[in-house]
């Protein structure tokens, strides 16, 4: 259904049974978009209850720890951008986590074939979590709302369970083996040993405990008190090196954002170690060229978005790390020169020979992770992303507490030199981009997507879907997306979604593309929510993704 | 007529189960198509109390030493790139493991776990390319709403038993080891 035909509708229209049709939530004074609807019903709760964007997206992000456990949570970390109405501020919290003060940059690399199992399931996977002390931070500076009040639904949540989705069945499928060497047959993520099958019922008691202890006695319980010692015992068995001290002197930080124009668009995102800037990038270089004349589905804008990807990438293989520890020419990366540069690069019919810079390897490509977008009755938004890195992290739960650590140590590049190597207190980079645009002044759109390296090129498809090719919000979440990279200077295959023309896939191939084709709405190509201010016609008009449980709530 | 009563009589449930085909242990597991399924597979023989192996990359020398071959179908793009493989060197590693198993008269049994979630072009690569070799197959009934594995095990008259989900796999997959 169009974007202008909503605005006759009531407020109270469902979503249609089909859930890939593109549908738009529509509000009038506030909303929440994100990828559990449990999760968007407690962010209205706060909203409802008098709290702002701030309190609501704590409340969200919270709830999503117990509705969608296998994606985020305390055990993890990650970024929100925010939007004060009244002061026309926009900032940033950074959450992301960090190495531990003992981690060293041959950490990893001396374990030999043994790595990406140390990476990614064993202690030395896991980063020093941020989440709470990001939320913490948030809502002592921006929200009105003590953590107690909006961590109330996520214990509800928890405590009383719901039944599992599609999205939960296949994804803790996946990860099955992971989840039975670490948490073991008993854990509470698995029913009896095996996967949750869709519509089993699903309680986490122990995290609802938790929860209720931090929303008792204050996050200093998570990072100095009892949990703090179940964390480190947890990691400490699996051979991780973090310590007490490494919870107790974590902190999360406020930034300053990135921002860049896009076709008379202002788009403001997070900095590194977030990929904000590679979003940016692509942004830049796809400007130079008539993205609208060439269409949407065309080979010369797959083609050439492609291309751009890959030379992107190169540039964040170089560069991009903790910017507390390494210098990130960011300038530079976002001049219009070098945009300019890299669009003349790239030839219409052909592919490039290489990708530079060559010197680094990039990180490994997964990553998954939430995303929820909240905007208020003052106008006030927010964009969080935040993630425990694979499904279900690093399948290490501390003893008795219920929730996941993540294996974000994986995000750090496999090799011991460089921007993104491991090092003592150091945050590995993001593929994390949340963002909000303005026009004229005014904001217009707030979103983010999960996805792993896919989440800034998927991001930066929809902008342009919206922005050049004139779909509403749902209809540029859902459309069909592509991605690709390129590794030591060379080209990767090119994933598609099948649902692009044939024809099309041919024509890309004939240009020497490898084509990878992915499922039809393939969460490999991660989950976005948005909201779009329609500013004229005073609406809001949510979209939620179907490759995950995307869902959206307006009044 | 004959035919078409079976496969209902397979539908409706244990209690009518057709005669299982027997097989014996020790039995090596492996996928084709190194999916998620093939460690929940382990897990339910271990269950069973079926002596077994579990090799995720089983090759033919793998074979020495077993009497049964356990082929868990279903395509994961994330387990073969965790694995460092394609769908083409998937697809020859379990050729050879068949074959092998065919000049071994070593039997093979398969399962789908995956349901509708784990069918696809790629899956269907493999389902295709290997279920015929199969003397009997345990699939989740999801995973055959298009009839794609009723029609093969029809074709090749491999025993097919339908479970509505994993677990349920448990008892056919006893009773098809229960004598030895």
């Amino acid at each position: 259904m169009a974007c202008a035909e909503r605005q006759s509708l009531s407020v109270a229209t469902s979503p249609p049974a089909d859930r890939h049709q593109p549908y738009e939530y529509v509000g009038q004074k506030a909303m929440v978009v994100a990828a559990h609807p449990l999760a968007v019903e407690a962010g209205l709760k706060i909203l409802k209850a008098g709290g702002n964007a701030i309190d609501a997206a704590v409340a969200t992000a919270g709830a999503l720890n117990a509705a969608e456990p296998f994606a985020s949570g305390i055990g993890g970390g990650g970024f929100m951008i925010i939007y004060l109405a009244q002061s026309r501020k926009v900032t940033v919290i950074n959450f992301r986590e960090k190495a531990p003060n003992k981690a060293y940059p041959s950490m990893f690399t001396e374990k030999g074939e043994e790595a990406p199992a140390w990476r990614t399931t064993k202690g030395l996977a896991v980063g020093v979590p941020g989440a709470l002390a990001g939320w913490d931070l948030a809502l002592k500076r921006y929200g009105t709302k003590p953590l107690a009040e909006v961590l109330r639904p996520a214990i509800e949540i928890a405590a009383n369970g719901y039944p599992v989705s599609e999205t939960f069945s296949s994804i803790n499928k996946d990860e099955y083996e992971k989840i039975l060497a670490n948490a073991g047959e008993n854990t509470v993520y698995l029913n009896h040993g095996l996967p949750y099958e869709p519509g089993e019922l699903w309680r986490n008691p122990e995290l609802a405990q938790t929860l209720s202890l931090i929303a008792q006695k204050g996050i200093e319980v998570f990072y100095r008190g009892e949990v703090a010692k179940k964390i480190i015992q947890a990691v400490q068995e699996k051979g991780g090196l973090m310590t007490l001290d490494d919870l107790a002197n974590y902190e999360a930080v406020e930034v300053e954002p990135l921002h860049g124009p896009y076709r008379g668009a202002e788009v403001f995102t997070i900095p590194p170690p977030g990929s904000g800037l590679h979003l940016l990038q692509l942004l830049n270089i796809a400007t130079h060229w008539p993205l609208a004349q060439w269409g949407r589905t065309s080979a010369l804008y797959l083609h050439h978005l492609t291309e751009a990807m890959r030379l992107v990438f190169a540039d964040r293989e170089a560069y991009l790390g903790d910017p507390d520890f390494v210098q990130i020419p960011v300038a530079k990366l976002l001049s219009a020169a070098r945009a300019r540069y890299k669009a003349a690069m790239i030839k219409p019919d052909q592919l490039l020979s290489a990708y530079w810079p060559e010197n680094s390897e990039s990180e490994t490509d997964v990553g998954n992770t939430t995303h929820l977008c909240v905007v208020d009755e003052q106008g006030n938004a927010v964009a969080l992303t935040q993630s425990i890195n694979h499904f279900f992290g690093s399948g290490i739960i501390p003893e008795g507490t219920g929730f996941i650590l993540n294996n974000h140590m994986d995000d750090f590049a496999p090799n011991d030199s460089g921007p993104n190597c491991p090092g003592p207190g150091h945050r590995p980079a993001s593929s994390m981009a949340p963002l909000l645009m303005f026009r004229e002044g005014k904001l217009s759109l707030v979103l983010g997507s999960p996805g792993g390296t896919r989440i800034f090129p998927s991001l930066a498809e929809i902008i342009i879907n919206i922005v050049d090719f004139g779909l509403s919000l749902d209809e540029a979440i859902e459309a069909p997306r592509f991605f690709s990279y390129s590794q030591a200077g060379k080209g990767r295959p090119l994933n598609l979604e099948p649902r692009f023309p044939a024809e099309i896939i041919k024509e890309l191939e004939s240009r020497g593309h490898k084509i990878t084709l992915r499922e039809a709405y393939d969460k490999y190509f991660g989950g976005a929510q948005g909201i779009i201010i329609d500013n004229k016609k005073k609406l809001l008009l949510g979209g939620a993704d179907s490759r995950r449980d995307g869902f959206g709530q307006g009044y | 007529m004959i035919e078409s009563l079976a496969t209902i009589l397979v539908i409706l449930g244990a209690s009518a189960q057709p005669e299982l085909p027997q097989f014996s242990p020790p039995a090596l597991i492996t996928s084709a198509g190194q999916n998620a399924e093939v460690q929940m597979v382990a897990v339910l023989a271990k269950r069973a109390g079926l002596d077994h192996n579990l090799n995720k990359l089983a090759t033919a020398e793998d074979l020495s030493g077993q009497r049964t071959l356990i082929l868990v179908l279903g395509a994961s793009l994330k387990g073969l790139g965790a694995a460092g493989l394609d769908i083409s060197k998937e697809m020859d590693r379990v050729k050879g493991l068949v074959e092998a198993a065919r000049q071994k008269n070593i039997p093979i049994l398969c399962l789908h776990l995956g349901g509708e979630e784990r069918r696809g072009a790629q899956s269907d690569e493999f389902i295709k390319a290997f279920l015929p070799a199969a003397r009997m197959a345990i699939v989740v009934k999801s995973g055959n709403k298009d009839g794609l594995f009723s029609r093969i095990c029809q074709e090749h008259s491999i025993v097919l038993v339908e479970v509505e989900k994993t677990v349920e796999a448990l008892e056919p997959l006893k009773k098809a080891f229960a004598t030895s």
